[in-house]
């Protein structure tokens, strides 16, 4: 089996030392890759150059991508070239040539894209045929207020047939250095990323998945820029996003910063999967992100944009859209201040807020670390994103005199956190804390009106946030949950002699199992929940069935029915060979694939537990299974079974799964599986009914 | 009711000096209709408008409540989708609580504007939708919205159906067609009650037309019934005589909707001349007809791949010809009109056909001439060719991995229109029955001691059984293949050692995909004590069918005919013997028939054999009691499907 090893490398611009890790570890010189556009190497047609690549349906031959600042007018600009080469080995491989390029635009800043060139080479009969990408295969779509996106679709793709373009995006956005991905869908021989930088700027760079670097390398340099205006070095424009810095001279003038020219590439990456029970795949792919730390200007003083955690706190405090709104909530006071005395006891307050807020609130599925606009505005629609939500909860906890604090975090669809930076941008949700007299705290979402007080949404399940402290640097919270994916199933069965099955199933959901089917019970209703869960067996009969505790969060979710089960076989026999746990486990093995290359994420940890009590029909007697004690290495979860005869015709069979850890890695993937396919065994085993 | 015009401004003025009166307030909702049901349709007044040949204007007020958070999503929000051709005039919308008092009026700003390409899946689209969200926490809630498009795409009436989704009920409905008396209108009325429709009246040169609907419980889906569209009551609007962008028609037939469609496609089959003296090169090295289309088509489908492209009078008109030859690349249109083009460069005759596409897209209602299809294929008549009778072969041109001649599930089994210079006559797609939608397996199972089994499987799908799986072979690569079969599998745990797919074909010219499978089962048997229980149906066994909760409501739509068999030939370990075999089955009724046998062979091992027929009686509905019986002929055939097979340790 292949280790994969994540690599998480912080790169600094002020560090003059070059990195560490697995990058110094490839001390071999590569050959750097270079394309003439336009003109194809003979090699991309020669079939046995594609061996290798049988299963891919396209491999990318070539990306390259290069980043600069260029001055237009007084106003600094990025400017992103790329070309790529791909080359089409099936059918299935044709999308590749359908190109979208999101470009953003907002007041008056934008992303603009020109000299986007294309051809697509065919060899025909031993001759390479170049056509070229025309204005008509391209078409620009207004997709949302502010973005556009330019499609572009190459011609004449066939199988075999290898596609090149290359464009250039001009971005009025400094703040949005575009991330460079070396990892796709298909594999990638060579995937190459320049950027230069003027010493004007700090970014903060990291590079992130588990592919090594095949280069990097770091130059120092200088730029030559013409400055044409008047006027001295000015910040520009009043939005933080158009972040227009430039230097404004009475007439035109050549200043030379000192740059620096990185250079990263990355050879052979392999194509990257999706796999069930994983975060988001943006979390697993090779990739190197851009954050604008600072700005130097010439003359002035360094000045940070981002920077340390204390500064983000107070930024955020400071903020229309975050602490601004926070102590602002006196329109909530009329609603809150009766539950100060009516719950003396903080959690039980903290309780009744929340309700109320889950009560006046609907999510509306958008997450942001900001709020949208002022909240008394988001009170008055009774809706929201999140960060309206969870900011209004905050503000009104602390309109009940609970001191509730925002802790930030991202969601498991945003990626992870990487905790050594510093970056608003990290994050795209806020939750509330409230510290608890017995040093315990409690986190906060009212989003999620199915969920008790106290308990995350399961997006929210991404490991840390960060708490937002005044005047301070915060800190870590941890986010793992205390609550479980939890099921229990109490089952008295009476079997006659014929093996048909009848009795009661008493079936109780909690944590965030109670979640998830309060949810589905909630879009089915009762009827169509029990008619779904009678179409995964076969020959059940439920003639009646209840459903108790719906909408008592806190209570774990109740469902008991009457059950029917007709023996598979007909006839009496002298022998009776019945699995009666086998319906009411898992069934199959949740973890199907041999092999797993990402760590499994299930959020919180699990427990599964049936206990099954059996009347036997009179006359006869029970050969029970062994007992057993499956565990995981580690304490990372056990399996425990039993069988036992508490009276002559009864027999109890009790099958407790438990997975301890709410995350799981790749490497402990190949144990969990077997874990499984043994308890799965045990759960299949057959009890031997011989008549005395 | 008609007042003096002068008094309106007054009432409209008084009612805005108090406090509105509440508007829907929920507890006047009858309880019948908030059973099973998610939100309750107060009011959906639609009113048509036909200003001329080539314009409509539909207005809607529609009313909703939501009762509960499950209905929040599809009746809290409104989607309106528009065009270049469909234009939104006014979006107004109102949310109040379950009182009714006015919680929010929607403003400008709050309606959002989207363009489709991300999900509609074209390249080029001009298709948009405004958006408005008043989803509340507190249910009851109930929303209120207006809204008018204009349209200039006449060929398309709007069609009426005020409840069309399950958990929804109806409280009552209207439909009012304004039009010239000279543009009449044509509809067609889909289970309306009694009473529902008025008759025509006549004022000046307007003709008007008025439909309503009672109130209605909500209806919930049940397993293996026809589409909710079907089920529901509706009126589907078409005019007799249309113009979109220039382009007048006539819906009068199928001829003059085919016609329309033709002439809108006419002069755009020019080739290259290089191309063209291809396609006639090849009269002289394929003289026959069927030969020298099979070339025609794998040139198709080895130099083009389908983009669509929505713009506009593009939705309807193909891009020329030459445009493919370029580009190597065209929607079903382009694509289909490219290869009429170059087939009849070929002397091969051929018509381009719209048709209703999709696995589960209703059949053309043949009564009712209208724009009922959302894609184009091509139908080329052969004639008698020496020995070769004449024949009618069809091609899918937008795909380039189809099977020559194929159309499966996604056209075959309906009607499509042809579109020929004299009109358009509507013809039958291929059928498929049984033997077009068949699977026979072959499993090798080798047992162990400890009830574990090495198995090879080899699966041989024909016909519309292969539809998903020639998707898989040409559409997946080999890790995806693995992921989609370990997925479907239904195996308490397996490794896959081995899996291959290869497309064959049969006698009949149906595609087949031959799948190879390699198979560790750990635990494929039980042990119970010196016993080894084992279900040698392991990958045969037909799913079960959700058992009927209350009365069955809908009828009974079953799926396409269809065969399937499996032998599985079983090595036991050895020191075992066979202590018990099942019994045969046989088991006969209107929906199939079935049988399944297991046998020891002289040379020791198991075969066990099982097939199945299933038919689709009396066409494809049946009345719902049918259910009952069919489900009692499926659980027979699950209770068979897991037919037990006894091994006895020997006595060392």
């Amino acid at each position: 089996m292949i280790k994969k090893i994540l690599i998480l490398t912080q790169v600094s611009v002020g560090i003059s030392a070059l990195l560490s890790g697995a990058v110094s570890a490839q001390q071999a010189p590569v050959k750097v890759v270079e394309i003439k556009f336009g003109k194809p190497e003979p090699a991309d047609f020669v079939a046995k150059n594609f061996v290798a690549d049988s299963a891919a349906p396209a491999v990318v031959l070539y990306d390259f991508g290069a980043t600069r600042f260029q001055l237009n007018g007084n106003s600094f600009q990025l400017e992103s070239e790329r070309v790529t080469r791909i080359k089409v080995l099936k059918k299935a491989g044709y999308d590749v040539a359908t190109v979208e390029v999101p470009l953003y635009h907002r007041d008056g800043s934008e992303e603009k894209i020109t000299n986007l060139r294309g051809f697509t080479y065919n060899e025909v009969g031993g001759k390479l045929e170049k056509v070229k990408l025309e204005t008509s295969n391209s078409f620009l779509e207004e997709r949302t207020k502010n973005v556009r996106v330019r499609k572009f679709t190459l011609p004449n793709v066939r199988e075999g047939a290898v596609i090149e373009y290359s464009y250039t995006v001009t971005s009025d956005f400094l703040f949005n250095f575009q991330d460079w991905t070396f990892q796709r869908e298909i594999p990638t021989r060579w995937s190459e990323f320049r950027a230069t930088i003027p010493e004007y700027f700090d970014y903060k760079m990291l590079m992130q998945g588990y592919e090594p670097l095949a280069l990097q390398a770091r130059e120092d340099g200088i730029a030559q820029y013409t400055v044409r205006s008047q006027g001295g070095f000015v910040e520009g424009g009043g939005s933080a996003l158009s972040g227009n810095t430039g230097r404004v001279a009475a007439s035109a003038e050549t200043i030379t910063p000192k740059v620096t020219n990185y250079h990263w590439a990355m050879q052979n990456v392999p194509a990257l999967r999706d796999e069930p029970y994983m975060t988001t795949p943006r979390d697993y792919v090779a990739r190197i992100n851009f954050e604008l730390a600072g700005r130097r200007m010439p003359g002035e003083s360094y000045h940070n944009v981002a920077g340390t955690w204390q500064k983000i706190n107070a930024d955020l405090l400071s903020s229309d859209e975050f602490g601004g709104q926070l102590n602002r909530a006196s329109f909530l006071a009329l609603a809150v201040k009766p539950l100060m005395t009516q719950y003396p006891d903080p959690a039980a307050r903290a309780a009744a807020v929340r309700d109320l807020i889950v009560k006046s609130m609907k999510y509306d599925g958008t997450n942001h670390h900001s709020a949208s606009g002022p909240l008394k505005h988001s009170y008055e629609l009774h809706r929201g994103t999140a960060a309206d939500i969870n900011l209004l909860l905050i503000a009104a906890l602390r309109q009940a005199g609970l001191p509730a604090q925002p802790v930030l975090l991202s969601t498991r669809a945003h990626g992870r956190v990487n905790q050594t930076f510093p970056l608003l941008e990290q994050f795209n949700y806020v939750i509330g804390m409230l510290p608890l007299p017995d040093n315990q705290e409690l986190l906060l979402d009212a989003t999620e009106p199915l969920l008790p007080c106290g308990v995350l949404p399961t997006r929210c399940l991404n490991q840390v946030g960060r708490l937002v402290m005044d005047k301070e640097e915060g800190r870590w919270v941890d986010l793992t949950p205390s609550q479980r994916h939890n099921h229990f199933q109490d089952i008295k069965l009476t079997v006659d002699a014929q093996g048909n099955l009848s009795g009661q199933v008493r079936d109780e959901f909690s944590g965030y199992t109670g979640a998830a089917v309060r949810e589905k019970l909630q879009q089915l209703g009762e009827k169509k929940y029990v008619t779904e869960l009678t179409s995964q067996h076969p020959n059940w009969e439920v003639p009646s069935y209840a459903f108790t505790s719906v909408s008592e969060m806190s209570q774990p979710l109740r469902l008991t029915y009457e059950l029917r089960q007709q023996a598979s076989t007909a006839g009496t026999a002298q022998e009776l060979y019945l699995k009666p746990l086998e319906a009411f486990g898992e069934g199959q093995n949740p973890f199907r694939h041999e092999q797993r290359n990402y760590p499994i994420d299930f959020g919180a940890s699990t427990q599964d537990v049936i206990m099954l009590t059996l009347t036997l029909p009179p006359g006869y007697t029970a050969e029970l299974p062994k007992q057993a004690v499956i565990d995981l290495p580690e304490k990372g979860g056990r399996y425990v079974y039993s069988a036992t005869s508490p009276t002559p015709s009864t027999v109890q069979l009790m099958s407790r799964l438990t997975l301890n850890k709410p995350v799981y890695s790749a490497q402990e993937y190949t144990s969990l599986r077997e874990f499984y396919r043994l308890a799965l065994a045990k759960q299949a085993e057959a009890l031997v009914l011989k008549k005395i | 009711m008609a007042l003096p015009p002068m008094l309106l401004p007054v009432f409209a003025s008084l009612t805005l000096l108090g406090s509105p009166a509440p508007k829907y307030p929920a507890d006047a909702i009858a309880p019948a209709l908030r059973e099973n049901a998610h939100a309750v349709v107060r009011a959906y007044d639609e009113v048509v408008t036909v200003k001329s040949a080539s314009q409509l204007v539909k207005t809607v007020h529609k009313v909703v409540t939501v009762l509960n958070e499950a209905g929040s999503d599809d009746y809290g929000q409104l989607v309106v989708s528009y065009d270049a051709l469909n234009r939104i005039s006014y979006l107004h919308g109102a949310v109040y609580d379950a009182q009714g008092n006015l919680l929010h009026q929607l403003r400008p700003a709050e309606v959002h504007d989207q363009g489709m390409g991300s999900d509609g899946g074209s390249f080029m689209t001009d298709l948009r939708v405004r958006y408005a969200d008043l989803r509340q926490p507190a249910t009851p809630y109930t929303v209120e919205f207006n809204y008018e498009v204009v349209s200039e795409n006449t060929l398309f009436y709007p069609n009426w159906q005020p409840q069309s989704a399950e958990k929804v009920s109806l409280e009552g409905a209207t439909l009012q067609v304004v039009t010239p008396t000279a543009l009449p209108l044509r509809f067609e009325e889909q289970q309306l009650p009694a009473g529902a429709a008025s008759a025509p009246t006549v004022v000046g040169s307007q003709t008007t037309y008025r439909w309503q609907l009672p109130a209605r419980p909500a209806v919930e889906e049940e397993p293996l019934a026809p589409s909710l569209d079907e089920l529901l009551p509706a009126v589907r609007l078409a005019p007799a005589t249309f113009e979109v962008q220039g382009h007048a028609g006539s819906l009068a037939s199928w001829q003059s909707l085919g016609l329309w469609t033709y002439q809108l496609g006419q002069g755009r089959d020019a080739l290259p001349p290089a191309l063209t003296a291809k396609m006639a090169q090849l009269m002289v090295t394929a003289p026959d007809p069927r030969e020298r289309a099979r070339k025609v088509y794998e040139l198709l489908q080895s130099s083009t791949r389908y983009i669509s492209v929505q713009l506009g009078l593009g939705g309807w008109q193909t891009a020329p010809a030459s445009s493919v030859a370029s580009g190597g690349y065209g929607d079903c249109k382009a694509l289909s009109n490219y290869t009429c083009a170059l087939l009849k460069a070929a002397g091969l005759p051929a018509y381009v056909a719209l048709v209703g596409a999709g696995t589960d897209h209703a059949d053309v209602r043949p009564s009712f001439p209208s724009s009922q299809f959302n894609h184009a294929i091509l139908c080329m008549p052969l004639a008698a060719h020496g020995a070769t009778p004449a024949d009618t072969v069809w091609l899918e041109c937008t795909s380039q991995t189809d099977a020559f001649g194929y159309m499966g599930s996604f056209t075959g089994n309906r009607h499509a229109l042809l579109l020929t210079p004299e009109g358009g006559r509507l013809v039958a797609t291929p059928r498929y029955g049984a033997q077009a939608n068949r699977q026979q397996r072959r499993t090798d199972l080798w047992l162990d001691a400890a009830g574990g089994a090495k198995a090879t499987v080899r699966t041989r799908r024909v016909g519309l059984a292969q539809d998903l799986y020639a998707q898989l072979l040409h559409g997946a690569d080999p890790d995806e293949q693995k992921k989609y079969v370990s997925n479907h599998l239904r195996l308490s745990h397996f490794t896959i050692t081995n899996l291959r797919l290869a497309a064959a074909t049969t006698p009949q010219a149906l595609p087949a995909v031959v799948e190879t499978l390699g198979l560790d089962l750990p635990a494929m048997a039980t042990a119970a004590g010196r016993r080894l229980l084992v279900e040698p149906n392991v990958l045969g066994r037909l799913s079960a069918l959700p058992a009927q909760v209350g009365p069955r409501q809908s009828p009974l739509a079953l799926p396409p005919a269809s065969l399937s068999q499996d032998t599985v030939r079983l090595h036991l370990p050895t020191g075992f013997r066979v202590e018990n075999l099942p019994e045969p089955t046989q088991l006969t009724s209107a929906y199939g028939t079935y049988t399944s046998t297991c046998t020891a062979l002289p040379d020791g091992t198991l075969q066990y054999v099982r097939q199945l027929e299933t038919r689709r009686p009396a066409g494809a509905t049946l009345p719902p009691a049918a259910y009952t019986e069919y489900q009692a002929f499926r659980r027979k055939i699950s209770q068979a499907d897991h037919a037990q097979v006894v091994l006895m340790k020997n006595d060392a």
